[in-house]
């Protein structure tokens, strides 16, 4: 099933004054179940397409369909909805909510969706407990290591059962052997729950662990 | 969940959270120490204005309060005395014999306002008794006068002195009797201390060459707050040419000054709270952009800009609440302090004298002006919030994201 589609995407940042375009003619379907990497040199719009497609940012032309719904045109608030019902994100610093611990961040958007207390405490154990981080529970972000802190904000990503998760270079602040469990976890959420995955990555490791490919070039697709 | 992420946040720049809790503190304590001490002031000036010679109700004939002449005393005083004794919640009451006079010693004179009393039923409404600073209250004797410090110190005279005091006579001529300088009082009223003198009220009849007649009645009451329904009471119950004046009739520009002082309250909250917005604004702002990164990521996981602003607002309403508690307490226990001991001011007691205030002010709590502050305070916390947590909402996830 398609979940994402965008049509000639176009993205012209002004930096100060002068226009960059960041992604040009971007034609993209994601179906349901897809593990794709977008690859690409620094500066070729990774970042960019992915913030689209999270509905964290606007095309300056060009339509996203998010389950065929074109949510170019769409409010602040409407995409902030979108991403809370229907996406997790994984950021490449981590981004746990500091003065929390590893159970209260993963519990937090399920509390912004308003899921009740019992409930998110189970279901946020439960997670932790497939993906091995149990005993992490009550640390806070600076008692973790990198690796643990990603696997945290793969909990956080996955626990409100998200449509799509998208992961801006999840594994380039980790070392290899780490990177790459984190990346056999994902692949097993993937495999096991269906769950769709779309990563931008320079990392070798990544793109070679990639069911489907793309590489973005001065931000078009080639 | 948000008020324990506020919380922690607070805990997280412990210095930070110190120093904005520490003005709010300091300006609870500001506010209240403020507040009381001027609250105190103006009550004892008050206190000192209606203890020593105002009295809560004074009654005379009708006209006499405004020209202080001979002929206007008060008919048949009896029969209005047995009146004004039967209304509920009188305490006490001295018959006074009062006129304008000049009063000589060997080297100098003075104008000044008689008292005739009966010593006695004075000290029932007045407190002139205590302020004594040399010699005796008068005894019953005939021929005592007391006078304050400052007109003995202008007069030249000290106890045992000899002094004449003279004045009109209905008939327009002039009496005029010799006293003997029995007690010399010290008031907190520069004022008062050099116009009015004390003599025996027969002395003082002699000498206006009225006979057994008196000119006011000063009525001590159970309640100073009361004294507008008893007034009432007493119109009606005494003759239409008689005028019966409370300390609020009496003393108008205190009144109004007490009055003006309540807004003079307001003004103050407003610039300790514009003061404390400020500072407020300035520290919730560096902590919203020392977490530029942390609102975008926030907001990318679909956290509500209202629960984002909430969020904020949250923070610095517990930095009000804590500050205004304990700024509460230390204002308690100070005000606990100072109203038994009272703040010494001597330093400064001559210009406060001419306030008729006196050295040492008393605080005093007035409930409403203590829960405006109370109120108004973490009110002002989240006012200097509000800038800062709307700068968070306006940012853009994407740039909080990328922001480092
Ligand atoms: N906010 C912005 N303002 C101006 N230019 C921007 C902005 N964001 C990105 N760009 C530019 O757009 C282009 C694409 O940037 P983007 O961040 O999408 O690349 P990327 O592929 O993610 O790079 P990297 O691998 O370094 O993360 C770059 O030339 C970048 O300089
Ligand atoms: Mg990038």
């Amino acid at each position: 099933m398609e979940i994402i589609r965008t049509e000639k995407l176009e993205k012209i940042y002004q930096d100060n004054g002068v226009p960059v375009k960041a992604l040009d003619d971007v034609d993209l379907t994601i179906n349901t179940g897809d593990y794709v990497v977008i690859a690409g040199p620094s500066g070729s719009g990774k970042t960019t397409l992915l913030n689209l497609i999270g509905a964290l940012d606007k095309p300056t032309s060009g339509k996203i369909f998010f389950e065929s719904e074109d949510i170019s045109k769409k409010t602040k608030k409407e995409l902030s909805e979108i991403r809370l019902n229907k996406l997790g994100f994984i950021f490449q610093a981590y981004n746990l909510i500091p003065v929390l611990t590893a159970i209260e961040n993963i519990e937090f958007s399920m509390m912004l969706l308003g899921v009740p207390e019992k409930e998110r405490t189970e279901r946020a154990l439960a997670i932790m407990d497939e993906l091995e981080i149990k005993e992490l529970a009550d640390k806070r972000p600076n008692e973790m290591s990198g690796g643990q802190q990603q696997r945290v904000a793969v909990a956080r990503a996955i626990v409100n059962n998200p449509t799509i998760v998208l992961a801006d270079e999840p594994t380039a602040n980790l070392d290899s052997k780490t990177g790459s469990n984190l990346l056999d976890l994902m692949e097993q959420m993937n495999k096991e729950k269906n769950i769709t995955f779309v990563f931008s990555s320079h990392d070798k490791q990544v793109i070679e662990r990639a069911k489907r490919l793309i590489i973005l070039k001065d931000g078009r697709i080639e | 969940m948000i008020l324990k992420i506020a919380w922690r946040n607070i805990g997280r720049n412990k210095r930070r959270s110190i120093i904005v809790l520490g003005s709010v503190v300091a300006g609870v304590i500001a506010l209240i120490f403020m507040d009381t001490f001027m609250n105190g002031m103006m009550y004892q000036m008050l206190f000192n204005r209606v203890s020593t010679n105002i009295s809560h109700i004074q009654i005379h004939k009708k006209g006499f309060h405004n020209n202080k002449v001979v002929k206007d005393f008060i008919p048949g005083y009896q029969s209005a005395e047995s009146k004004i004794k039967t209304v509920k919640g009188i305490n006490s009451v001295s018959k006074r014999v009062i006129a304008f006079g000049l009063i000589s010693s060997a080297t100098s004179s003075s104008g000044v306002y008689i008292y005739g009393v009966n010593p006695e039923e004075e000290k029932s409404v007045s407190i002139i008794d205590e302020s004594l600073k040399d010699g005796e209250y008068l005894s019953g004797g005939s021929r005592e006068i007391m006078l304050g410090q400052k007109l003995a110190d202008k007069l030249n005279v000290s106890l045992g002195d000899k002094v004449v005091a003279m004045s009109n006579q209905i008939d327009g001529s002039i009496g005029s009797e010799v006293f003997r300088v029995v007690g010399i009082f010290k008031t907190s009223s520069s004022e008062f201390e050099r116009t009015y003198i004390y003599i025996p009220a027969a002395d003082a009849q002699r000498m206006l060459n009225v006979n057994d007649k008196i000119y006011e009645f000063a009525v001590i009451t159970d309640n100073y707050e009361n004294v507008d329904q008893i007034k009432e009471r007493l119109i009606t119950e005494l003759p239409a040419d008689f005028e019966v004046l409370t300390y609020k009739d009496l003393l108008p520009t205190l009144i109004i000054q007490m009055d003006y002082y309540k807004e003079t309250v307001l003004i103050v909250i407003m610039i300790v709270g514009l003061a404390l917005i400020f500072g407020i604004i300035n520290t919730m702002l560096m902590s919203v952009f020392e977490r530029i990164n942390e609102f975008g990521v926030l907001m990318a996981i679909g956290m509500k800009n209202r629960k984002i602003f909430g969020m904020i607002v949250t923070e610095a309403f517990i930095i009000g609440i804590i500050g205004t508690i304990v700024g509460l307490v230390i204002s308690m226990v100070i005000q606990w302090r100072l109203a038994s001991v009272g703040l010494d001011l001597s330093m400064f007691s001559e210009s406060l004298n001419s306030f008729g205030v006196g050295a040492v002010i008393y605080p005093r709590l007035d409930i409403e002006n203590l829960l405006l502050s109370v109120i108004s305070i973490p009110v002002i916390t989240v006012i200097g919030a509000l800038y800062p947590a709307y700068k968070a909402v306006k940012l853009e996830p994407v740039y909080a994201i990328r922001y480092v």
